[in-house]
């Protein structure tokens, strides 16, 4: 498929997401101007302020008059901060970036390596300890891991501060926490992918060929096995920014994820849209790079489109 | 005026390859520190405040930050009633006019002094709907605000209402910023001075503060989760933690020699809300028997430990409308009586039938569920079945405000104004109009409230109110559960901090770190 097609289905895929987060936002109960208002407001203060905010129209009015704002760039105004939507995410937007992008290469960086050392001695100790690691990965949940990694690291060793953003030392737990369950998935492909090539006729030909062990494991085992790698990990980027709302609430990360908490709570529809379409603009992006990057590297793929 | 937009932050990607490089040799080594260390005390909210601007920030936070930055009229003392801080005096002029005597020596944080005119200037914007405060709810009652000269001010009402020294608390706002928007300067013990990425709000002394100058800046750090505020503190990175502690993390803490845990009486009224419109909770001898058969005083040891009293009214005892009535008692067979004569017999005797199915609304906290969960054990003690349901706050909240309920647990926070009674139980304030979320109508209590109300002077309000009170306890409109204790956590380096019963955190001005 060609980037233009890969492109031109971006937009259909954003445009079902705006209708679904849409429809979502107005079926669950709670009216954000009584909640913004408080619980004694007068009748007619409450109707005056829904008609400020646009929701005392009807809700196909209102989502023809979000996206008619949405062309314009103007995500609206949050009912909760009182400020403009746009504003809120841009300001929590390189937070979430920071840590989605610190996990993302954290998981990358250490569980391909792990993967391809674990497939390269099957059934020895470095196998055994890498699907052990896989396997906890996989398992242990943000909530509770996250928490354990404090007590370790802040509170036993004080070596990482507890929570908050600030220098690289903040970013640390947060992202090892959000990278966990990436890292699980990524060293369980990863071994597999590489144990399905390790004895591919022309793998046993470049080690008849007399060519050293690293180069045959990087040049030929690992770049063939990159392919289902790479699919996953952008998917798993995906999957990344999903996990950050946990993480982010947990170590007190003020980012998207954080945002869009609050917002739900407070019934900010306006806010709601925005973070949830920041985070899927972003997932669209990701998957869309993901596809370019795998043309790239695929003969057959870029031949075929 | 200072602007809440968080700093952004440039993403620097050289730190991503840092951070796998700090990881590959170690992490101890590579990160090697901690934070740097904040500047003067520093406290945790669990949630951001909404806005930083007091006219439209509502909520808990919101309200905390915006007493450290401003001053109002008056103030409300532990024990509700309403003590001067701009106002030095204040008199009815006549049965429809509040006059107040300002004083002379506070001052914006810019400098200017506060007079009469901003005072105004601030009522008028607040009273403005255009502006949308949610803090217009309260002024309801006044018809207009006058400045007389520099310090004298009066409020007219539309008709004689004693209850008005409530409506005094507002924040008071310079006149040229009261209709501006933004965060307007303030004339509290401190100033803001810088707000980091919406989690970190600095301030610092107002150096114009005419009281004990603040010793030094105070950072007010957001950490949403409760095990990591718990976390933060034990470690020493925040000085200050106030909150509803489950029992257990409480006698933790209290064992820490480094934190003193310090309990005072509180404002907050938890209470079970009961819809008048089902028949069977209608009839008072079925509220009665659940009254009866729940161990109030077991279920606040359950639910708070020793952080909690059980409650016997909405007011405690500390407030000047409080009207002492019998403890609360635990029956259960009197209870099992009380719905036999009720006619709802329990159809098998002590066999697994219940007299009648009822369903408990509550919000989806641990503590509230554990807290439903016991009530549903006392309960089934006399025959009553009841489904506990937790709801995400927002759909509890919806669900009570339309009468969507049999019973439901919840609390009221900060009850200073005992004319919370009449918004609670005349039967005009069914919601929107007020908060009589169980539509509980009753013309004497009506008739009370309504007396209680206009009562002109502070002793005929008190006996009024006493009436009303010994009135609800038989009637038992809702079911009282505790009295919630104000609990502060802090570093035993923190001196000088009292806690007060509305979880203000105004003496912190005086406080520093030893």
């Amino acid at each position: 498929m060609s980037t233009r097609r890969r492109l031109l289905l971006v937009l259909p895929t954003l445009a079902g997401l705006i209708v679904l987060v849409f429809s979502f936002l107005h079926l669950v109960p709670g009216d954000p101007v009584e909640i913004m208002l408080g619980e004694g407001a007068a009748p007619a203060d409450l109707d005056a302020m829904r008609a400020t905010l646009g929701l005392d129209r009807p809700p196909p009015e209102q989502f023809v008059h979000f996206v008619a704002g949405l062309l314009r760039g103007d995500l609206g105004q949050s009912i909760a901060f009182r400020a403009p939507v746009s504003h809120l995410i841009a300001s929590r937007y390189p937070a979430t970036l920071e840590l989605g992008g610190a996990a993302l290469l954290l998981a990358v960086v250490f569980a391909v390596p792990l993967g391809v050392l674990a497939a390269t001695h099957r059934g020895g100790a470095i196998d055994v300890a890498a699907r052990a690691l896989g396997l906890l990965g996989i398992c242990l949940p943000t909530l509770w891991l996250g928490p354990v990694l404090v007590l370790v690291f802040s509170m036993q060793l004080g070596w990482l501060p507890i929570s908050g953003r600030g220098g690289l030392a903040h970013l640390v737990l947060p992202a090892v926490s959000l990278a966990a369950g990436m890292m699980g998935i990524l060293v369980r492909l990863t071994r597999a992918s590489v144990l399905a090539v390790l004895h591919e006729g022309y793998v046993l030909a470049a080690r008849a060929r007399g060519a050293p062990p690293w180069l045959v494991t990087w040049r030929h085992i690992v770049r063939t096995a990159l392919l289902p790698i790479v699919t996953v990990v952008g998917l798993q980027a995906g999957a990344l920014l999903a996990g950050a709302v946990v993480t982010e609430t947990i170590f007190a990360w003020p980012g998207v994820g954080r945002l869009l908490v609050q917002a739900i709570g407070a019934r900010d529809y306006p806010l709601v849209q925005g973070c949830v379409l920041a985070i899927g603009v972003t997932y669209v992006a990701i998957n869309l790079a993901t596809d370019v990057l795998l043309a790239r590297l695929d003969a057959r793929l870029r031949d075929a489109a | 005026m200072a602007s809440y937009q968080g700093d952004s932050v440039r993403v620097n990607q050289s730190r991503w390859f840092a951070l796998a490089i700090a990881l590959a040799v170690g992490v101890g080594n590579g990160c090697g520190g901690s934070e740097p260390p904040a500047p003067g005390i520093v406290i945790a909210l669990d949630a951001e405040p909404q806005s930083l601007d007091p006219r439209l920030g509502l909520d808990a936070n919101a309200s905390r930050v915006a007493d450290l930055l401003h001053i109002s009229l008056t103030r409300s003392a532990p024990s509700g009633e309403r003590i001067g801080e701009l106002a030095g005096e204040w008199r009815l002029e006549d049965p429809t006019t509040l006059v107040l005597t300002l004083r002379d020596d506070f001052r914006f944080a810019d400098g200017t002094f506060v007079t009469a005119e901003d005072v105004r200037a601030t009522y008028e914007a607040i009273r403005d709907p255009a502006m949308g405060s949610p803090r217009r709810i309260g002024l309801d009652a006044v018809a207009a605000v006058e400045a007389r000269d520099h310090y004298t001010l009066a409020f007219r009402l539309h008709r004689p209402f004693p209850p008005v020294l409530e409506a005094t608390g507002l924040p008071v706002l310079p006149a040229a910023e009261a209709r501006a928007p933004g965060v307007p300067t303030g004339a509290g013990p401190y100033r803001l001075a810088a707000v980091a990425s919406r989690e970190r709000i600095v301030l610092e002394p107002n150096p114009y503060w005419p009281g004990t100058r603040a010793s030094g800046p105070l950072t007010l750090r957001v950490v949403p989760d409760p095990v990591m505020r718990v976390l933060e503190l034990r470690r020493g990175s925040i000085h200050l933690l106030q909150e509803t502690f489950e029992p257990e993390i409480l006698s933790a803490l209290a064992r820490e020699p480094g934190l003193r845990v310090r309990r005072s009486p509180g404002s907050s009224v938890a209470y079970l809300a009961v819809s008048h419109r089902d028949p069977r909770l209608a009839d008072r001898r079925v509220r009665q028997a659940i009254a009866l058969a729940l161990d109030r005083p077991g279920l606040t040891r359950f639910a708070l430990g020793d952080a909690g009293r059980p409650a016997t009214g909405l007011l405690p005892p500390e407030h000047w409308a409080y009207a002492p009535l019998p403890p609360p008692r635990h029956d259960p067979a009197r209870a099992r009586r009380l719905l036999d004569r009720a006619g709802r017999p329990d159809p098998d005797g002590a066999g697994p039938l219940p007299r009648f199915r009822i369903v408990l609304k509550t919000s989806s906290q641990p503590a509230r569920r554990r807290f439903g969960e016991a009530v549903q054990a006392a309960l089934a003690e006399v025959g009553i079945a009841v489904d506990v349901r937790t709801y995400e706050w927002g759909v509890l909240f919806a669900d009570v405000r339309n009468g969507n309920f049999e019973m439901a647990a919840l609390a009221w926070v900060g009850i200073t104004e005992p004319d919370h009674y009449f918004l609670t139980l005349h039967s005009t304030m069914v919601p929107p109009a007020g908060y009589n979320r169980g539509s509980y109508r009753s013309a004497v209590m009506d008739r009370l409230v309504t007396r209680a109300r206009y009562a002109p002077t502070p002793a005929e309000r008190r006996r009024w109110y006493a009436r009303v009170q010994r009135r609800a306890a038989r009637d038992l409109p809702v079911i009282p559960l505790w009295w919630e204790d104000r609990v502060v956590v802090h570093d035993a380096a923190l001196h000088g901090f009292e806690p007060a019963p509305g979880g203000e955190l105004r003496s912190l001005a005086g406080a520093e770190l030893r």
